[in-house]
């Protein structure tokens, strides 16, 4: 229960502030590597929000509300086939069930803190944030502050992201047509599926779920992306099962 | 054609819910569990396939045809960027490496 001591309480409050701030600076430095991948990645989910015929309000709060660029650059093209909303939605879902690991993950590391920061630190997870305080605190003991840290790095990725998302809404229009913002995105999309690449099974899943979206005759209700996933994750349990745990990696 | 700003709102406003719950799922509740091997799977392997299904008729196909061939520049460029990012698993150099191959290889196109 120590990070609920309140300042006045703690014997030296004056240390304990100045170590929360090194811990929030160090988590904003940290994830400083990552912020060359975000402008471009931003930049583009900000212009292609706007040319799926979002308003730029809309956009906004898009980037605020979902914060996730994955999901964002899902469910624009679901948007503009006119898609039914539960798809959309669904799409949404599976395309973030990662972080449903993630909060696996991350959830004895905040179980001493109150209830109003562990909602704070659900909105602001992100692929990235992630990487970089595991990389620091791999165990869930030790420095009852660590948060501090999480903190600073995941308001510097959202201090980032949302920067970026704006100068997309707001000057993405600018940007040449002949530049194909679509295939920086797409671009960017394949980034992230090659690093959640961590074994064969994974591997033979998406291949197999890239080989039905590509090859498949087209579904109704624009339910080929959900069909096509399903197909992968089946393929990839497979592989999984087939496999001895060794052979996987 | 923009989508009814309705149908966009609820997207906004449902997608948020949808994505906001994943991430706080097992945090909020401060709920310590262990997820077997099996369910760590499937959560990895749905987004995974998930976004390759996106990435695949995008790259390989023209105006909605199917075009497996090197005349689909796109294609090329993606594989390169597929390779850039296997390479140096950064999304600034997978980004910038594969627009760079495009439009070198849309320069050649139009040289020959």
């Amino acid at each position: 229960m120590t990070a609920r001591v309140a300042l006045n309480q703690h014997p030296d409050p004056g240390g304990l502030r100045r170590h929360r701030l090194r811990l929030l600076k160090e988590g904003a430095l940290g994830t400083a590597p990552l912020m060359l991948g975000l402008i471009p990645w931003g930049i583009v989910a900000g212009a292609a929000m706007i040319s799926s015929g979002m308003t730029p309000a809309q956009a906004a709060a898009m980037s605020l509300l979902i914060y996730a660029g994955s999901v964002q650059l899902a469910v624009l093209p679901l948007l503009v086939a006119k898609a039914p909303l539960w798809v959309m939605l669904v799409t949404a879902l599976v395309v973030n069930l990662r972080y449903v690991i993630y909060s696996a993950t991350l959830a004895p590391h905040f179980s001493h803190l109150p209830r109003a920061w562990r909602a704070l630190l659900s909105y602001l997870s992100t692929d990235g944030i992630f990487a970089v305080y595991l990389a620091r605190y791999e165990r869930a003991s030790g420095d009852p502050e660590r948060h501090w840290f999480f903190l600073g790095g995941a308001m510097a990725l959202w201090v980032g992201w949302q920067t970026c998302s704006w100068i997309g809404i707001f000057g993405g229009t600018l940007i040449p047509k002949a530049w194909s913002l679509e295939f920086a995105a797409t671009l960017g999309l394949s980034a992230l599926v090659v690093m959640l690449m961590f074994d064969r099974a994974v591997l033979v899943g998406a291949l197999a779920a890239g080989a039905v979206a590509l090859f498949a005759p087209k579904l109704p209700l624009n339910l080929g992306l959900l069909a096509a996933t399903l197909v992968g994750v089946v393929a990839g349990m497979t592989v999984a099962r087939i496999l001895p745990a060794k052979a996987q990696r | 054609m923009p989508a009814e700003p309705l149908t966009v709102w609820l997207l906004i406003v449902g997608g948020g819910a949808v994505v906001y719950l994943t991430r706080a799922f097992f945090i909020l509740p401060g709920r310590s569990l262990q997820l077997s091997p099996d369910t760590q799977r499937l959560l990895r392997y749905a987004p995974a396939a998930a976004l390759m299904a996106i990435i695949t008729p995008d790259l390989g196909t023209v105006q909605g045809e199917l075009a497996l061939n090197v005349e689909n520049l796109r294609l090329l460029a993606g594989l390169a960027g597929f390779a850039i990012a296997v390479w140096t698993r950064s999304v600034l150099f997978t980004i910038l490496g594969g627009m760079l191959v495009l439009s070198a290889l849309r320069f050649l196109a139009g040289a020959l």
